[in-house]
């Protein structure tokens, strides 16, 4: 099933166009990594994708669901509560993390549900404490977060975008903020994840993971998709000049 | 006149002192917020006149501004009030010089708050009113903690200035004994009063930041 | 019986039409709003009970109680007093107001008080003159008769005197003056002699007031320019206290039997 469609993308900011004719859909299940070097218009996909930045031209769907379509040249975004309700489909795990700093953990993970979706307390709470024991830090739930190191700070803001249940997760280069001996940790709750068929796109500059969990890789060049396919399809038998330049930069 | 009488006559102008403060701090601190709100505004006109209101109100000394509250009516409208309306004017204008101060705290507090934890509420499904105060204003209060608590130690030696409207706080008090008395004496009591007033407000303050310093922000 | 009973409703119906006009009556009654400088001992200050007294004070109350008026004294900021004047929150100064050199800034009564300026220095400084105050600092009050004296650049005598001064500071009160002299940061303060001489002997004579005057000026009632009405029913009350000996008793009572002018 699909969950989510991209089509004919267009971004700018200003003059500079920064995303161009991005077509794309990504499948129940399916883990879709974004690489390409910085400025290629990644992260800024992501943002689109997730109403962070707003599209200058082309449509997004989420199964089914409009949330922007082009009419006329013009750019139009679905009424209020379709965009509740698509909103409550996906979640996105930032690079930095931004968990609330004034909430304990527990509480950064249950806010949402209880408050937004009116959930039950105790039933969320409940969750949220699997959660929690799942990323490995169930005996920090009454910390703060600046009490935690980078890398726990990460699977706390996953479990928090765990917790709504998400039809779909977004991860912006999640472990780049992080020091390299913590980024292990991270990347295996990930890998669980994947492993749970939990539907997936991560833009990523780590190319060993991207390889090890993706379904189905995209290379962006220049706000455009320069190539796409199988990890083995663009690590091993690539054609495309842009692609393989980019590759030597990580590989040597 | 017994040094007994000197402290009850001050106590009387440090009633109105009090009044002075705590009226002014209750009403410009969540005026101040609403004027912040308006200067950071997307509409170019309320940002315009907030901008401006918060230029003149910072840039004209407060005395000024008493005087302008207390006799513009007459100048401007020839309205005639007699002294009740002092202490009206008093609250008058500390209120609204005040809570351009604070509006200026809390914008630069507000600002300075990540563009990060908008987008984390926005992506949680929060809404504007929801992201405002549940996640945004927590860490505000804290950030400006520290200036609020200069401000509110300057508004306790600022009531001094109602005086140039004719309203007899404790300052004043102290200079009408000192002056039929023809001794210091008021003044040093004057001195002890305020002293113990900005120590429990710093006393107070301290308590609050602590109350918040249960978590860091980087 | 029937008489009786109209006379009980004759004479309860009179108490109830005379209550009434009563307070009525109280509820126009018009107020006298008086401004004063509530610093300025021996004409306006506070009391022990923090009542507002003094010379004029007093005369104010009085005028007001003969007029059936009902009295307030407010104490105002001097640097404002033309604020408070001109915008109607008070309806005269009444407060050792000097009238020379204001003489056609307000509508005056005529001066009550003959008022001249003196030099007040330490007893033990040895000073008996005002030559001796060559190379001395004199101290002033802010907007002060005593500093408009000195400053007078019409006046050749006191332009020489100014000169030969080391330096004429300004203080906001005549307390902190005091306070200027007896710490040595000042050599002679110069003020109005009535307020000389009550500081002077509240401070237990280590202070002595220079036989040689500054100037002599007068002291009036100010009201709004233009207010004669009010200044001819006030100025004619104080006639009567004067032909009376209401207002002499009331010199008396602050030490300034000496200053007053009585009107003929």
């Amino acid at each position: 099933m699909e969950i989510l469609r991209i089509e004919n993308l267009k971004k700018t900011f200003g003059e500079a166009t920064v995303l161009s004719d991005i077509s794309l859909s990504v499948n129940s299940g399916e883990v879709v990594s974004v690489i390409g070097s910085s400025g290629s218009g990644k992260s800024t996909l992501l943002r689109c994708a997730t109403m962070l930045e707003k599209v200058s031209g082309g449509s997004i769907l989420y199964a089914g669901d409009v949330m922007c379509r082009e009419e006329n040249g013009k750019e139009i975004y679905s009424d209020k509560k379709t965009l509740a309700k698509i909103r409550s489909r996906f979640g996105l795990v930032f690079q930095n993390f931004n968990l609330f700093p004034h909430m304990t953990v527990l509480q950064n993970v249950t806010e949402a549900p209880i408050k937004v979706m009116k959930r039950n307390r105790a039933e969320v709470e409940a969750e949220a404490m699997e959660l929690l024991e799942k990323m490995g830090l169930e005996y920090k739930m009454s910390e703060y977060p600046c009490r935690l190191s980078g890398g726990q700070q990460q699977r706390v803001s996953i479990a928090r975008a765990l917790i709504s249940k998400p039809d779909i997760l977004f991860f912006d280069e999640p472990t780049s903020a992080l020091d390299p001996e913590l980024t292990a940790g991270v990347l295996k709750i990930i890998k669980e994840l994947a492993a749970d068929n939990m539907t997936m796109v991560v833009v990523t500059h780590e190319m060993n993971f991207a390889r090890d969990i993706s379904n189905r890789i995209i290379f962006l060049d220049n706000g455009k998709i320069e190539a796409q396919g199988t990890p083995d399809d663009l690590f091993s038998n690539t054609s495309n000049g842009r692609l393989r330049e980019f590759l030597s930069s990580f590989y040597g | 006149m017994s040094i007994l009488t000197m402290w009850k006559l001050l106590l009387q102008g440090f009633e109105i002192s009090v009044l002075i403060f705590v009226v002014t701090l209750v009403l410009s601190l969540p005026l101040g917020l609403g004027v912040a709100l308006c200067r950071m505004s997307k509409n170019p006109v309320l940002r315009g006149i907030t901008k401006v209101y918060i230029s003149v109100m910072r840039g004209t000394p407060l005395m000024l501004q008493l005087l302008v509250v207390r006799f513009g009516p007459w100048f401007v409208f020839k309205m005639k009030l007699d002294d009740s309306y002092d202490i009206w004017a008093v609250l008058i204008a500390f209120v609204i010089n005040y809570a351009a101060y604070f509006a200026e705290i809390y914008r630069s507090g507000i600002e300075s708050v990540p563009k990060g934890q908008y987008e984390a509420a926005q992506i949680l499904g929060f809404g504007r009113w929801r992201t405002f105060f549940a996640v945004i204003m927590p860490q505000v209060i804290k950030r400006v903690l520290p200036s609020v608590t200069n401000e509110i130690i300057t508004l306790v030696k600022d009531t001094s200035l109602a005086y140039a409207i004719g309203l007899i706080e404790m300052f004043t008090r102290a200079k009408q004994i000192a002056a039929a008395e023809t001794s210091m004496l008021p003044y040093l009591f004057a001195g002890i009063l305020y002293y113990i007033f900005n120590y429990v407000v710093a006393f107070g303050m301290e308590k609050a930041e602590k109350a918040f310093g249960y978590y860091e922000i980087k | 019986m029937k008489k009786r009973n109209i006379k009980i409703i004759c004479a309860i119906a009179a108490v109830v039409i005379m209550t009434l006009a009563l307070v009525s009556c109280g509820g126009k009654k018009e107020t006298f709003t008086v401004g004063f400088d509530s610093e300025f001992p021996p004409y306006g200050y506070i009391d022990e009970n923090g009542e507002y007294t003094g010379f004029d004070i007093e005369l104010a109350i009085e005028v007001a109680k003969r007029n059936d008026w009902e009295i307030k004294l407010k104490p105002i900021d001097w640097d404002t007093k033309d604020f408070q004047l001109s915008s109607g929150a008070i309806d005269c100064i009444w407060n050792g107001f000097t009238m020379n050199g204001r003489e056609d800034s307000y509508t005056w009564s005529d001066a009550y008080v003959d008022n001249s300026q003196v030099v007040v220095v330490a007893a033990s400084s040895g000073i008996k003159t005002l030559g001796d105050l060559a190379g001395k600092t004199v101290a002033v009050q802010t907007d002060s008769s005593a500093e408009a004296v000195l400053k007078n650049t019409d006046n050749e005598k006191m332009q020489a005197l100014a000169s030969s001064f080391a330096a004429i500071k300004d203080y906001g009160d005549y307390n902190t003056a005091f306070l200027a002299l007896q710490s040595g940061a000042v050599d002679a303060v110069a003020m109005d002699i009535g307020v000389a001489k009550y500081q002077v002997s509240s401070r237990g004579n280590t202070y002595i007031i220079l036989n040689e005057q500054l100037a002599s000026e007068e002291y009036g009632i100010g009201f709004l320019l233009g207010n004669t009405a009010l200044r001819d029913k006030v100025s004619k009350t104080v006639k009567e206290m004067m032909a009376d000996g209401t207002f002499e008793k009331i010199a008396d009572k602050y030490g300034l039997k000496d200053s007053i002018k009585l009107w003929k």
